[in-house]
């Protein structure tokens, strides 16, 4: 069984007693994201904030509902795809690899049967402010939607491209989205709807099925659906319904879908904001508009949104977890069907955008610059600044290991691989960059070009034959758990075992 | 002082020890080790044949997770503090074990190991998966000269009623006459072994345990070597046999990455006991395994005293080479005081220890009890080209990472992962935290939401601190 709504996915949560439920009135001004924030470090359950203060549609806010729990952040959505309760890291992106194998076209379906259209208003019925976003950290440059996906045009599918952009609401009918040139929508917007004076139409999805917000965390290439890789993570089509504004179509079963057009030439402020490193992060800059022509909804609808920052170190929010839990599986199969032996590519745990671990053979000299030279230029090198190589026994979702072998099996002199000094493009979210090169670049980009650079972790010596030692390590396990020591921790009792991630 | 009987109490009255009953039927050092891979408690061993044993006593759990206690929770319980004590107050207890700068007034006690045991070979010391005879771990050597009596770590393998081959470091065999006499004592006080690491990777070995501060805490008591703690659980008297056998082995305990040793072949002429002893053992050469904890202690001690003491004020809040990392790392937290402090820094701790080839600095901010937010901090605070610092490629080889073993030179690296400081305040991004995100009013009101429902110390938990 597969949750084919958020509501669903939330009763799921509820089932196993990872969320509750939160009835005191609670303000969406920093009291939602602070009580979420205690949640995401303590590994608490989500939060399910029902009554908000002056809210007048009757919604409820969602914590970070994404988000996993420490030893195996990968479980909730496991669960939502109808994959078995307590995989492994590796089985896991595995059994995720296989689904993503065999992407299913999505469904398009009335608008009278679609949840998301429980509620429509259209023109100057449209009240952006009626809706109780929350703001998220003390500093932020306004209230936020940041746990959504953005439906853009794609010539190339029917069914759009999705993504993630932060949207900061200004008014009630205007809202800055966060577009870093570089990446596909901001691209087709900066550099064809722009320059041609058009407004581009976007519809802003909150809500909807995990296996929707998963495939928009992926990297999907052009000319692919990411509807159509939804419905192969959870075996079932995606059913979509047309927007009310645009031709755009959208989730069905979301929970709320705000239509608009990104203004062409027309910028708002936008930031600063605490950000996925963990960091508030300026400045202030401006950013293209998106005017809102209509907001669909469910009755009651569940509004999610993300603490960011609160998923680095040790934390785990909804974007650390649809990094681990998504994009991994999804680059890993990605490497593997450009003809890269690689056995996983895992986002680091402590920052999981900025770097990544891959593990792979090395069938030939000269093979890690080639796959690290592919990935930085075919994928969303923006954010990702390094990639470490470990050998394929090492697992990269175990990060102790992944340390050992930076620690042991990286020689400065040889193992540290830059492309370049400061000759690519950079956004401008590091917090290692000066206001100066950050700048407020018009197509948001950085002044400031940056390094990519690989660290080459694999030994240089055959892998030692383990299997004696894994009979041996299997049976000391299950001592140790006769002795009274908790399975959990445990990689070799089962399927279900194991730390690593 | 506490003896290594009582710390065994105070581990099980913690919850923090759970005792195997045999049979066991996969070698010690397997079992020992995946207890630490899984941040388990330390473990004893009671047994029908040979004296019990006990493992992870000296290490912890890591810190790739949160967690209620630290890697060095269990030490810090050993050397008479609080479990829950500051990371720098255990460094600053390792520190004062060595050697004092004031008069150490050693006490005496009589002595625990009252009964004498046949054979070495009677103990059934833990033998690992690869070895071929039992092996002896976290000894503490103890020679007499006429300074004084010198400490420093031992370990080895018994290879007979009567033999034993082992290696301690060159600095202690210097000091053995070729027919000279060695005591080794196993199950001291966690104070006394954290002493004989220290005293190695100090290089202090020459100073006798009286001029030392352990001899202030330990109470020792006389044997045919030198003076041991009067509280160890089993003493193994020798006489050196050969200076030089011929003998090879891998099987090198952490201390031994940085420190050099040298083999000995000793004669047993004697080995008393307690009544019911128990003696540690540390599964060597596996991760997270007790030598390396108390290896990266020691050596983090050593640094911390030698690079706050460089510039006369204290610029640095803690030094850490964590287990994690198998002591290939070293992690320093300090006041950048001004712009290139940071190549002094890291060119200091090359200086003052051969294991790493690689420092990574970070803010004074950031708490040892978060290594997950220095693992982050390296990749979003470093620029990918600024911050990441090579040296030319002449420097040898560090001890402990496993490249470059040919003798060539190469390069050292330290990362930057402080703020600049060169920057305004204005340009320093605030972190996203409980305490930085939220105004009290709202974290009070936030608290009170979340503690309604749970336990308030789980909130908590991972307050930061040094």
């Amino acid at each position: 069984m597969f949750a084919d709504s958020f509501r669903t996915y939330l009763h799921f949560l509820e089932d196993e007693n990872d969320c509750i439920r939160i009835s005191e009135p609670t303000s969406w001004d920093l009291e939602a994201s602070a009580v979420t924030t205690l949640a995401n470090r303590t590994d608490g359950e989500v939060p399910i904030f029902e009554s908000i203060k002056e809210d007048t549609i009757g919604a409820a806010l969602v914590g970070d509902p994404y988000r996993g729990p420490q030893y195996r952040p990968w479980d909730h959505l496991a669960r939502s795809f109808g994959l078995p309760a307590g995989l492994s890291g590796t089985a896991y992106y595995e059994r995720v690899v296989e689904r993503l194998r065999s992407p299913r076209e999505p469904r398009v379906v009335d608008r009278g049967t679609a949840p998301c259209k429980e509620v429509v208003h259209t023109g100057t019925d449209v009240d952006l402010l009626s809706i109780p976003w929350p703001y998220i950290h003390q500093g932020d440059g306004g209230r936020y939607s940041n746990l959504h996906t953005v439906v853009a045009p794609d010539p190339e599918t029917r069914w759009g491209h999705w993504s993630s952009h932060r949207m900061m609401i200004h008014d009630d009918a205007l809202a800055s989205l966060l577009f870093l040139a570089g990446e596909q929508a901001p691209n087709r917007y900066y550099y064809e709807y722009e320059p041609g004076d058009e407004p581009m139409p976007v519809a802003v999805v909150l809500g909807a099925e995990p296996a929707v917000q998963c495939s928009t965390e992926m990297w999907i290439p052009t000319g692919r659906s990411e509807a159509a890789f939804a419905g192969g993570l959870k075996d079932s089509p995606v059913n979509l319904v047309p927007c009310e504004t645009s031709d755009l179509f959208v989730p069905a079963t979301a929970e709320l879908v705000v239509e608009g057009r990104v203004l062409p030439n027309e910028r708002l402020d936008e930031g600063p904001f605490g950000d996925y490193f963990g960091y508030m992060n300026g400045p202030r800059r401006s950013m293209p508009v998106l005017a809102v022509d209509a907001i669909t909804h469910r009755s009651e609808p569940r509004v999610p949104f993300c603490v960011e920052g609160t998923g680095v170190g040790y934390g785990q929010n909804s974007s650390s977890t649809l990094q681990t839990a998504a994009a991994g599986p999804d680059a890993t199969l990605g490497l593997r069907a450009a003809g890269f032996d690689v056995e996983l590519a895992v986002p680091w745990r402590f920052t999981s955008r900025t770097v990544w671990i891959i593990a792979t053979d090395r069938p030939y000299p000269g093979y890690l610059h080639e796959l690290a030279n592919f990935i930085f230029t075919t994928w969303g090198m923006l954010h990702i600044d390094f990639f470490v190589f470990v050998d394929p026994d090492v697992d990269p979702l175990d990060p102790r290991a992944v340390l050992t072998a930076i620690a042991l099996e990286a020689d400065p002199d040889a193992d540290f691989h830059q492309f370049g000094v400061e000759r690519m493009p950079k956004v401008p979210l590091n917090i290692y960059q000066t206001p100066d090169e950050k700048g407020s670049a018009d197509v948001g980009t950085s002044k400031a070009k940056t390094a990519k650079a690989y660290i080459d972790a694999t030994a240089d010596r055959p892998a030692a034959d383990g299997s004696e030692d894994e009979r041996l390590r299997t049976r000391a396990q299950e001592l140790l758990v006769d002795a009274g020591l908790s399975p959990e921790p445990f990689d070799l009792l089962g399927e279900g075992g194991g730390e690593s991630g | 002082m506490i003896s290594f009987a009582q710390y065994l109490q105070g581990l099980a009255g913690n919850g923090d020890l759970v005792t195997l009953e045999e049979p066991i039927d996969v070698p010690l050092d397997v079992v020992a080790a995946e207890a630490l891979r899984a941040s388990g408690p330390a473990l004893r061993y009671d047994r029908t044949d040979g004296v019990d044993l006990a493992s992870g006593t000296l290490a912890g759990p890591d810190q790739m997770q949160r967690r209620k206690s630290r890697p060095w929770s269990r030490l810090a319980l050993g050397l008479g503090l609080d479990p829950e004590a500051s990371f720098v107050s255990v460094l600053e207890t390792i520190t004062s074990l060595g050697p004092s700068a004031g008069e150490a007034e050693p006490t005496y006690a009589r002595q625990a190991a009252s009964r004498t045991v046949d054979s070495v070979q009677k103990l059934h010391l833990p033998q690992g998966t690869d070895d071929v005879w039992p092996s002896l771990t976290l000894g503490v050597a103890s020679v007499s000269t006429d300074e004084g009596s010198h400490w420093a770590p031992i370990h080895g393998s018994v290879i007979g009623d009567d033999k034993l081959r082992v290696r301690t470091p060159a600095a202690l065999s210097s000091l053995l006459a070729d027919d000279g006499t060695l005591s080794i004592a196993l199950g001291v006080p966690a104070a006394a072994v954290a002493a004989a690491y220290l005293l190695a990777v100090t290089e202090g070995i020459e100073v006798p345990v009286q001029d030392c501060g352990v001899a202030d805490d330990v109470p020792l008591v006389p044997t045919n070597g030198g003076l041991v703690p009067s509280a160890t659980e089993l003493i193994v008297e020798t006489t050196v046999a050969d200076r030089h056998p011929d003998f090879q082995s891998d099987r090198r305990e952490a201390w031994e990455h940085g420190v050099s040793s040298t083999p000995l072949s000793l004669s047993v002429e004697r080995v008393i006991a307690t009544d019911d002893p128990v003696i540690p053992f540390s599964p060597v050469g596996r991760p997270l395994a007790d030598d390396l904890q108390l290896t990266g202690l020691a050596t983090a001690a050593t640094l911390y005293r030698r690079v706050n003491d460089y510039w006369g004020i204290s610029p640095v809040e803690w030094v850490l080479l964590p287990a994690e990392a198998e002591l290939g790392i070293c992690f320093v937290a300090t006041d950048v005081l001004y712009a290139g402090f940071e190549w002094q820094l890291a060119n200091l701790l090359f200086a003052f220890s051969s294991l790493f080839d690689t420092v990574v600095i970070v803010d004074e901010d950031v708490s040892p009890r978060e290594l997950g937010r220095v693992l982050g901090d390296i990749w979003v605070k470093a620029h990918p080209s600024r911050d990441w610092i090579f040296s030319e490629s002449s420097a040898p080889a560090a001890k402990r990472p496993r490249y470059r073993k040919d003798g060539t030179t190469g390069a050292r690296l330290y990362v930057n992962a402080a703020w600049d400081p060169r920057w305004e305040d204005s340009y320093i991004a605030p972190r996203v935290s409980f305490e930085q995100s939220f105004p009290t009013s709202v974290r009070d009101a936030a608290r009170e939401v979340w503690n309604d429902r749970h336990d308030a110390a789980s909130v908590d938990r991972d307050r930061s601190g040094f």
